[in-house]
């Protein structure tokens, strides 16, 4: 016990003195944050400040077009008129929209007896799906408005009936209902997975990088000759699942002050209110600590049968598999929590941490699934420690070359 | 007295390989005892199985008069031939580290570890990182690493391998010292002329068989004393007297290798009658002569 504690904290020390711990611990927040705050605006801002033409056969309606339009205010949009518009006109249009003068011109055409309205939109791009939406949809609300006031509604109670009504998605937890949005948990549930997922394969691969430069630096053969392997393996896992714990509660902590900050309350409203329970935080620890336990130990055992850093560079696709599909399941899982396929995934335990987790945040699965997950899953680390310890054990002293399987697998059997 | 180290018949196979084949030796307290060999010969797998990093597949391993435990481990200072030490710890905190691996209490390591690096010369690099260190200073580091504990068993791998000729002495010195103290040193190299200076007793292996060993003196007596140098003033027929198989004349110097059990005293008798004799010397066998000789045999065989 004395050897692992003084490895573990050998181990602790060294890395999180290291620069990686300290750059790692500032940058993946900010990177998230960044990469949040990008997707966010750059969806609100979509389209913005476009150039467009409305042209039409019937002036009001062109009006009232235009009017819809401008109500977006993030679109920041420019809108013109040209009706009503003959033939003529709409070649003169095109010719704008090829001289880059406008963005695109929406036509449309109105069939004075039956009121039926066609509507062609021209532009330079055919893909924008934003502007595409926004042009539907302010169509739809002129010609509503405009049927509306036409049986003798008043302008104003036109404008209200049309104005649409916004879901506001609250969720029962614990017998409560509870503020809550769709978009909100499903960025909460992303970070955490992707959080979890980087930890520990960043923690794992870790745990094999340090075993390589132990063997490497030959400074095995000096440890091995007071310290058992086991307990040198133990220690080491120890050691760095302490660093990544670290990490994780620096986090947190960082994410709780923040929290309680006036940005926060801005930030955190509406759409992105989020809710991380207690139960959800440890569960979290204990994912982590499995998933953790999971991936190094194979780590661990993969590096012993390598030379250098680059040799065992090539396993890790090996190790992403799981993490690519469970990332692939992603909005499966979020929209069906409780399907066969998401239940059968959230068991697999190269993908429990990642999957079920998903299912934590989105939709809180049976406690029997959960602990049938963790079962499965702690049952898989003592088969890996089993499997990597004795890899480890004979490989540490193998100096030359990679071993290849049919030599793994006799020092299994010889071990 | 007890030996410190007792290997009784003890072999290792590999996979495809035999690396030590029926191996006893024993090393008394206050001896330096030579591990001999060529490249590959099963050295390094014996002092391997002497530390408990590998199992011995039959015979006996004892140590310190007691059959094999780790917790005689904590008795046992191993430098092994490829050096290692944590590249990003400081050189104090990591040979406390290894102190405190070896069952000692942080300022008990602490304490220590200054000693030796005073002693050894190297108090300034104590607060460096080792990555900084020059290779002749990491090797002095991982050598008090070794000693820390104050081992009664002591194992070096090729000890002075890539020191400069000051701090090989001092390193040698050192080790005469602990070996005056009562401590057991073995010590693994193919530089028999170190062998030669420092042992008390050796062990040559070769192909993982023990082929010679016992105490210098004894070894050498087995191996006739056949290499005469002469240094001369005159007429040189002596050079035709019958004892002698071959020679090299250098004109006033001649090296002379003589017939098995031939006498020497005649052919000094010879000479001294012819010229003027201004050094007679019979040389024993040099070690690298020994070695050579019998892993040649060896080989051919």
């Amino acid at each position: 016990m004395r050897d692992i504690r003084l490895i573990a904290k050998r181990e602790y020390l060294e890395q999180v003195r290291g620069k990686a711990f300290k750059i790692t611990t500032i940058l993946i927040p900010v990177i998230f944050a960044v990469v949040i705050a990008i997707s966010v605006l750059a969806g609100k801002y979509s389209g913005s400040g476009e150039h467009f033409v409305v042209a039409a056969n019937n002036a009001t309606l062109a009006e009232d077009v235009r009017a819809q339009l401008l109500t977006d205010k993030d679109a920041n949009l420019k809108v013109d008129v040209v009706a009503p518009a003959a033939a003529s006109d709409r070649q003169q249009l095109i010719d704008q929209v090829s001289q880059k003068q406008i963005d695109g011109y929406l036509w449309l055409t109105q069939d004075a007896s039956s009121g039926k309205t066609t509507a062609i939109y021209a532009g330079r791009s055919s893909g924008d799906f934003t502007t595409a939406g926004r042009l539907s949809d302010s169509l739809d609300k002129a010609i509503l408005q405009q049927q509306l006031t036409g049986h003798g509604v008043a302008a104003t109670d036109a404008a209200t009936l049309t104005k649409g009504v916004k879901i506001k998605t609250r969720q029962v937890r614990d017998g409560k209902e509870m503020d809550s949005s769709t978009l909100g948990t499903f960025i909460a549930a992303y970070v955490m997975a992707f959080l979890l997922t980087f930890t520990v394969m960043m923690y794992g691969m870790n745990v094999g990088r340090s075993v390589i430069q132990e063997k490497t630096s030959r400074i095995f053969e000096v440890m091995l000759s007071t310290v058992e392997p086991k307990n040198m393996l133990a220690g080491k896992l120890i050691g760095i699942g302490a660093v990544g714990l670290t990490q994780l509660a620096i986090w947190a902590a960082a994410a709780g002050i923040f929290s309680t900050t006036a940005l926060a309350a801005s930030v955190m409203t509406g759409d992105f209110q989020i809710h991380i329970s207690i139960p959800e935080i440890i569960l979290f620890a204990v994912y982590f600590l499995l998933g953790y336990a999971l991936y190094s130990t194979l780590f661990a055992g993969l590096a012993a049968t390598c030379e250098s850093e680059q040799e065992l560079q090539q396993y890790a696709p090996l190790a992403a598999v799981p993490v690519w599909l469970s990332f692939s399941m992603i909005t499966f899982i979020m929209s069906n929590p409780n399907s066969f396929w998401s239940v059968v995934v959230s068991l697999f335990p190269p993908c429990a941490p990642i999957a079920m987790f998903l299912r934590i945040a989105s939709q809180f699965p049976p406690m029997w699934q959960i602990a049938l997950s963790l079962v499965l899953l702690l049952l898989s680390v003592v088969f890996v420690v089993w499997f990597s310890s004795r890899i480890y054990r004979i490989g540490i002293l193998m100096y030359g070359k990679r071993a290849t399987i049919p030599e793994m697998l006799r020092w299994l059997r010889y071990s | 007295m007890a030996a410190v180290v007792e290997l009784d018949r003890i072999s290792k196979s590999y996979e495809n390989k035999i690396a030590v084949k029926d191996l006893s030796f024993r090393i008394d307290a206050g001896t330096m005892f030579g591990l001999l060999g060529p490249n590959g010969a099963g050295k390094t797998s014996t002092i391997r199985m002497m530390v408990g990093i590998t199992m011995p597949d039959s015979g006996t391993v004892n140590l310190l008069g007691k059959p094999f435990t780790r917790e005689s481990l904590k008795n046992v200072g191993y430098l092994p031939e490829e050096r290692g030490l944590y590249k990003k710890m400081k050189v104090m905190d990591q040979l406390i580290f290894m102190g405190q691996l070896r069952g000692l209490d942080p300022a008990t390591a602490g304490r220590r570890s200054h000693d030796w690096c005073e002693r050894l010369q190297i108090l300034d690099a104590a607060d460096k990182k080792t990555e900084e260190l020059s290779k002749g200073m990491q090797q002095k580091i991982q050598f008090i690493a070794t000693l820390l504990h104050d081992p009664a068993l002591i194992i070096m791998d090729e000890p002075f391998s890539g020191l400069d000729p000051v701090n090989t002495t001092l390193l040698q010195d050192t080790l005469v010292d602990l070996k005056k103290k009562g401590r057991a040193i073995l010590f693994s190299t193919h530089r028999m002329d170190q062998v030669e200076k420092l042992c008390d007793a050796i062990c040559l292996v070769n192909r993982g068989e023990g082929v010679l060993s016992g105490g210098m003196r004894e070894v050498k007596s087995r191996y006739e004393r056949n290499h005469v140098i002469i240094d001369f003033e005159g007429d040189n027929a002596f050079l035709n007297h019958p004892a002698i198989a071959e020679y090299k004349d250098y004109s006033s110097h001649v090296d002379i290798r003589l017939k098995p059990h031939a006498d020497a005293q005649s052919l000094l008798h010879a000479a001294a009658e012819k010229a003027a004799i201004y050094r007679f010397e019979l040389i024993e066998p040099s070690l690298e002569e020994i070695f050579i000789k019998t892993v040649g045999e060896k080989v051919d065989a």
